[in-house]
C-alpha cells in the first residue's frame, strides 16, 4: 500500500492527492563550495504522507531538509529537481518562493532552545506566523496563537505568549515551535531532528504531537533522524542515505522486513532498541559474577547545592567485574553521582567504598591513590581531549602522572592498550582533530585503561556518536570487561543502550533512586509508575 | 526588580568611588610631577615679586602646608562642587569651564548622532543591498579608520568652505560649521561601531533562530529589522560608551582643525601654561563623563536583554 493510499482511509481532510505527489525530489544534489555531500537525491512525498530520512553524521540528511527549505548556507549550491505542490522551486527567484514559506513549507528544526530569537517575546515571533494565514484579521491573530499553543499541549498559552525563550524548557521551546509551524497549516513539515535535544519522555511527547498534528491536518511529514527506531515507529516509508547517497528506499515494513543494501542490514543490527541480546555474550560473563562482592558500594549519599537536593540518600553497590547503569533523565542527579563517585564533590552524609577503600575524608594524595583505581570516560570525545597533544602523549599521561615503568615500558603499555581498544599502530602520532569521533572516545577508554583500573565511569560514553560507531565502543567495552574483569559504572539517558549492556541499573529521578535491580527485572516487571513511563518513551522501531 | 534596585545602587558607588580615585590620582600625579608653576610663575623677574609678597601669595593659596593636608582640602572643596581658582587668570575652574562645555558637548553629541546614524546606515547597506554594493560597503569601516581625522576635517574645510562656501572658516560656531566638525569627529567614530555591527549581524544571520525565522517566510527587510537587529545592536551599547572617551580626546583634534573654542582647546591652553587646578577639574571631568556613561550602558544592558541575569542563580544541574 503507497503512503497516499493509506492516507485516504485514515485522514479527515479529504484527499485532493492521488495523482502527482506532494513533494518529488529528483537528482537533488548540493556542493559546499567544491565539496559534494548529496549526489543524485530522489525521493517523494504523497500529500498526508510521512517519510523519513535515516542517516549517520555526514550522510546529508540534513543537508537536504536546508536545500528543500532553502535555507543552505551562501557557501551552498543545489543542482536538479525540487517540485513542491506540482511546482518547481529550486529555481524560482527568492522573492517567488517566500510566499511558500511557512504557508506551504513548515520546519521543526532541531535543537529548540536555539531556534527562537532570544531577545524577542515568543508571542511577537508567533504573531509573525499567525500573519501567514489568510484571511486572519490582526486582532484575531493573538487568538490564533493561543489556540494553537493550547493545541500543541502548553498548558499556559498565556504566560507561553509574553514569556523569553530563555524562560521557557526545551520540551516546551520545541512544542511552540511546532505550533509555529503548523499554525499557517502548511502542506508539508520537515522536521530536522525534531526530538534528539530532548529527553526520552518529552521526546515520545513530541513525536506523538507531531503524529497526531499530522493526522488531524493532513499535513506531510519529511523526518530526518538518525535514530531507526524513532523512523520506523513514526514514518511509512523510508529512505536511508549515507554520504550524501540514498542507500535503500522503500515502505518502512519492506526496509525492516528485508533490508537489501548493506548499510541498511548494518545499521539496522546496530540499533540498540532493535537488538537487545546483541551482547548476551559477553554480558554473560559478568553475569556470572553477580553473586561476587562488591567493588562498589555508595550507602545514603546527599549531597545538597544550596537549597537544591541532588543525590537525595542514593545507595547502590556494585559486584566486580560488572556494569551498574544509572539512568535518568535531565536533572536526575546522575551527573552529581558520578562526581560523587569520583571523589569530586564531597558527600553531605552517606559513604562511598571504593575496592574496599572509603573514599572520603581522605587527603589529596591518599585520594590520588584511590583515583588510580578509579578512571572516567568522558561523554563527548570532541572536547574531553587536548587537542594540541599526540595520541601518545594523551595516553601516556596518567602513567607519568603516577611515575610507573621507565620511558621505554611506557611507551610499549601505550601501544598495547591502543591495539586493546582497537587502535593501531599508525595512530600514535596523531593529534584529536586527524581522528574520527569513534577513534578519539577509543583514544579516551585507551587513556583511562592504561592505568589498569579496577574501575571505569562510563559517561553517556557513546551519546556523542553515530549509531554504528557506538556498536563498536560497546563491544570494545564489554569485550575488555570479559577479558579483564572491569568494574562499570555505566551513566545515560539511553534505556536501549543500557538493556544491552549493563547487569544492573538504578533508575535516579530528581536526585532519588526510584528503583533498582538487574536489567531484567527493570526492564521486564518494572514496579514504579516513573520507570514504567521511561520504558513506554521508548521507540518499539518495527511498524 | 528589588534585584536591579540593588544592582543600580552598587554600580553607582562603584561610579562615585571610581571618580573620587580619579580625582586623588590626578592630584598625586601632578604633586609629585618637577617643576612647581606657582613658584616658577611667582619668582619671575619680570613679575617682580618680593619675596615677602611671595610667601604671602603661597601661604593664601594653602601651598606651604603638607601635601596630604591639601589632597584633603582639594578634596572637600571638590565634593562641595568647589573646583578651585585658575592660577593664570585667577577666575572660578567652575567658570572657565561652563564657558566652553556647551560648544565640546555640542559637538560631542552631534557626532555621536553622526557616527550611530552613519554605522547603522553602513551596516543595513551591507546586509541589506545586492552584491557588489555590499561588498564595497563591508570596507568602508577600514577606510574610515585609516584616513586621521584632522585630514577629514582639513578636506571638508577645503571643499564645503573654501570651494562651495557653505560656511565661513572663521564662523567657528555657526549650526553649518558645527556640523562638519562633527562630520569630522563622527567619521572616524561610526567607523568603529559599524565593525561591530556588521560584524554582530553576520553572527546573528548565521544563527539557527534566524533560519527559522525565515522558513516563517519574512524578508530581507523584516528579518533585519526585527529579528536581527537588537541582538546585533546590544554589544554596540557598550561600544558606543566606550566612544565616548574617544569623542572627548578626539575633539582636541578637531577643535583646533576648526578653530572652535572648546575643552579641547581649554586643554591645549592650560597645558601650555601648566594652570594645574583647570588640568585637575577638566581631567576629573572627563572621568565623570566616563563612569557615567559606563554606569548607564550597565544599568541599561539588563533593560534590553532579557538574557541578563543580576544575581547569581543558584547552580541547578540542567533542570530541563
Amino acid at each position: 500500500m503507497a503512503p497516499q493510499d493509506r492516507l485516504t482511509s485514515t485522514l479527515t481532510r479529504p484527499a485532493s492527492t492521488t495523482t502527482a505527489p506532494l513533494l518529488q525530489v529528483s537528482g537533488l544534489s548540493v556542493a559546499y563550495g567544491g565539496r559534494q555531500v548529496v549526489s543524485g537525491v530522489d525521493l517523494a512525498l504523497g500529500a498526508g504522507g510521512s517519510l523519513a530520512l535515516i542517516g549517520e553524521s555526514g550522510s546529508g540528511k540534513s543537508t537536504i531538509a536546508r536545500a528543500l527549505l532553502r535555507l543552505l548556507p551562501a557557501s551552498g549550491r543545489a543542482t536538479g529537481h525540487v517540485e513542491l505542490a506540482g511546482r518547481e522551486v529550486l529555481g524560482l527567484p527568492e522573492r517567488r518562493f517566500r510566499p511558500l514559506r511557512g504557508r506551504t513549507l513548515g520546519f521543526v528544526p532541531q535543537d529548540p532552545a536555539s531556534a527562537l530569537n532570544p531577545v524577542r517575546t515568543i508571542g511577537v515571533q508567533a504573531l509573525e506566523a499567525a500573519e501567514l494565514v489568510d484571511g486572519l484579521a490582526k486582532e484575531d491573530r493573538r487568538e490564533a496563537v493561543l489556540e494553537t499553543f493550547a493545541q500543541v499541549g502548553l498548558t499556559d498559552p498565556q504566560r507561553v505568549f509574553a514569556a523569553h525563550p530563555h524562560e521557557l524548557s526545551g520540551g516546551m521551546l520545541q512544542r511552540v515551535l511546532i505550533g509555529l509551524a503548523v499554525l499557517p497549516r502548511p502542506s508539508l513539515l520537515v522536521a530536522d531532528e525534531p526530538t534528539s535535544a530532548l529527553d526520552v519522555t518529552i521526546q515520545k511527547r513530541i513525536l506523538d504531537l507531531l503524529s497526531t498534528l499530522r493526522a488531524d491536518l493532513g499535513i506531510s511529514l519529511l523526518l530526518i533522524t538518525h535514530d531507526l527506531a524513532i523512523a520506523a515507529e513514526r514514518a511509512e516509508s523510508l529512505i536511508v542515505l549515507k554520504d550524501g547517497r540514498i542507500q535503500e528506499a522503500g515502505t518502512t515494513a519492506e526496509v525492516f522486513a528485508n533490508p537489501t543494501s548493506a548499510y541498511a542490514r548494518q545499521l539496522h543490527a546496530d540499533v540498540p532498541a532493535l537488538n537487545p541480546d546483541r551482547y548476551a555474550d559477553l554480558r554473560a560473563v559478568g553475569e556470572g559474577r553477580a553473586g561476587d562482592p562488591a567493588r562498589i558500594e555508595v550507602q545514603g549519599v546527599t549531597k545538597t547545592f544550596g537549597s537544591l537536593t541532588a543525590v537525595d540518600d542514593v545507595s547502590f553497590a556494585v559486584p566486580a567485574g560488572t556494569t551498574h547503569a544509572l539512568v535518568g533523565e535531565s536533572g536526575s542527579g546522575k551527573t552529581t553521582a558520578i562526581r560523587l563517585l569520583l571523589g569530586l564533590e564531597q558527600p553531605d552524609s552517606g559513604r562511598i567504598v571504593v575496592a574496599g577503600e572509603e573514599l572520603h575524608g581522605r587527603s589529596h594524595a591518599s585520594l590520588r591513590s584511590v583515583r588510580r583505581h578509579l578512571q572516567l570516560v568522558y561523554q563527548n570525545p570532541f572536547t574531553s581531549l587536548d587537542p594540541t597533544w599526540k595520541v601518545e602523549r594523551l595516553v601516556r599521561e596518567p602513567l607519568d602522572r603516577y611515575r610507573i615503568g621507565d620511558p621505554a615500558s611506557r611507551r610499549e603499555l601505550v601501544r598495547e592498550t591502543l591495539r586493546s581498544v582497537g587502535l593501531g599502530e599508525e595512530l600514535v602520532s596523531r593529534k584529536p582533530s586527524a581522528l574520527s569521533g569513534g577513534q578519539r572516545q577509543r583514544v579516551a577508554i585507551a587513556r583511562a585503561l592504561v592505568l589498569r583500573p579496577d574501575v571505569i565511569v562510563l559517561d553517556e560514553p557513546t551519546s556523542a556518536l553515530d549509531v554504528s560507531v557506538q556498536a563498536d565502543i560497546v563491544e570494545t567495552l564489554l569485550r575488555l570487561q570479559a577479558d579483564l574483569g572491569l568494574t562499570y559504572v555505566f551513566v545515560s539517558h539511553d534505556l536501549s543502550l543500557v538493556r544491552q549492556l549493563a547487569h544492573t541499573v538504578s533508575v535516579m529521578r530528581t536526585g532519588r533512586v526510584v528503583e533498582h535491580g538487574t536489567v531484567a527485572s527493570i526492564f521486564d516487571s518494572p514496579q514504579e509508575e516513573y520507570t514504567r513511563t521511561l520504558l513506554a518513551s521508548l521507540p518499539v522501531g518495527a511498524a | 526588580m528589588s534585584g536591579y534596585g540593588g544592582f543600580a545602587l552598587r554600580r553607582a558607588g562603584q561610579a562615585v568611588v571610581v571618580v573620587l580615585l580619579t580625582y586623588v590620582f590626578t592630584f598625586w600625579v601632578i604633586s609629585v610631577l618637577p617643576g612647581d608653576p606657582v613658584t616658577t610663575t611667582l619668582r619671575n623677574p619680570q613679575n617682580g615679586f618680593t619675596e615677602e609678597e611671595i610667601a604671602r601669595i603661597v601661604s593664601y593659596y594653602g601651598l606651604d602646608r603638607p601635601v596630604l593636608v591639601q589632597l584633603w582640602e582639594s578634596l572637600s572643596r571638590f565634593v562641595t562642587g568647589d573646583l578651585g581658582v585658575s592660577l593664570r587668570s585667577n577666575r572660578s575652574v567652575a567658570d572657565m569651564i561652563g564657558e566652553v562645555l556647551p560648544s565640546t558637548l555640542v559637538l560631542a553629541a552631534a557626532s555621536l548622532t553622526i557616527a550611530v546614524v552613519l554605522s547603522f546606515a553602513i551596516a543595513f547597506g551591507v546586509h541589506y543591498l545586492p552584491r557588489p554594493f555590499s561588498t564595497a560597503l563591508r570596507s568602508v569601516p577600514s577606510l574610515f579608520l585609516s584616513v586621521p581625522g584632522f585630514l577629514v576635517g582639513l578636506l571638508l574645510i577645503q571643499v564645503f568652505s573654501f570651494g562651495l562656501g557653505l560656511f565661513r572658516a572663521i564662523d567657528t560656531d555657526g549650526p553649518v560649521a558645527t556640523f562638519f566638525a562633527a562630520l569630522t569627529l563622527g567619521i572616524w567614530v561610526s567607523a568603529q561601531i559599524a565593525e561591530v555591527l556588521i560584524a554582530n549581524l553576520d553572527h546573528e544571520a548565521a544563527q539557527e533562530y534566524a533560519g527559522v525565522a525565515r522558513s516563517r517566510g519574512l524578508g530581507r527587510l523584516r528579518m533585519l529589522l526585527k529579528h536581527l537587529l537588537k541582538p546585533s545592536s546590544l554589544p554596540v551599547v557598550t561600544v558606543l560608551a566606550l566612544m565616548i572617551g574617544e569623542v572627548l580626546g578626539g575633539a582636541v583634534i578637531t577643535e583646533a582643525v576648526f578653530g572652535r573654542t572648546g575643552i579641547g582647546n581649554l586643554v591645549e591652553r592650560s597645558v601650555a601654561s601648566q594652570d594645574l587646578p583647570v588640568l585637575q577639574a577638566v581631567v576629573t571631568l572627563a572621568a565623570v563623563v566616563f563612569v557615567v556613561v559606563n554606569l548607564l550602558a550597565d544599568l541599561v544592558y539588563p533593560l534590553l536583554d532579557p538574557r541578563v541575569t543580576l544575581q547569581a542563580r543558584p547552580e541547578v544541574g540542567a533542570n530541563a
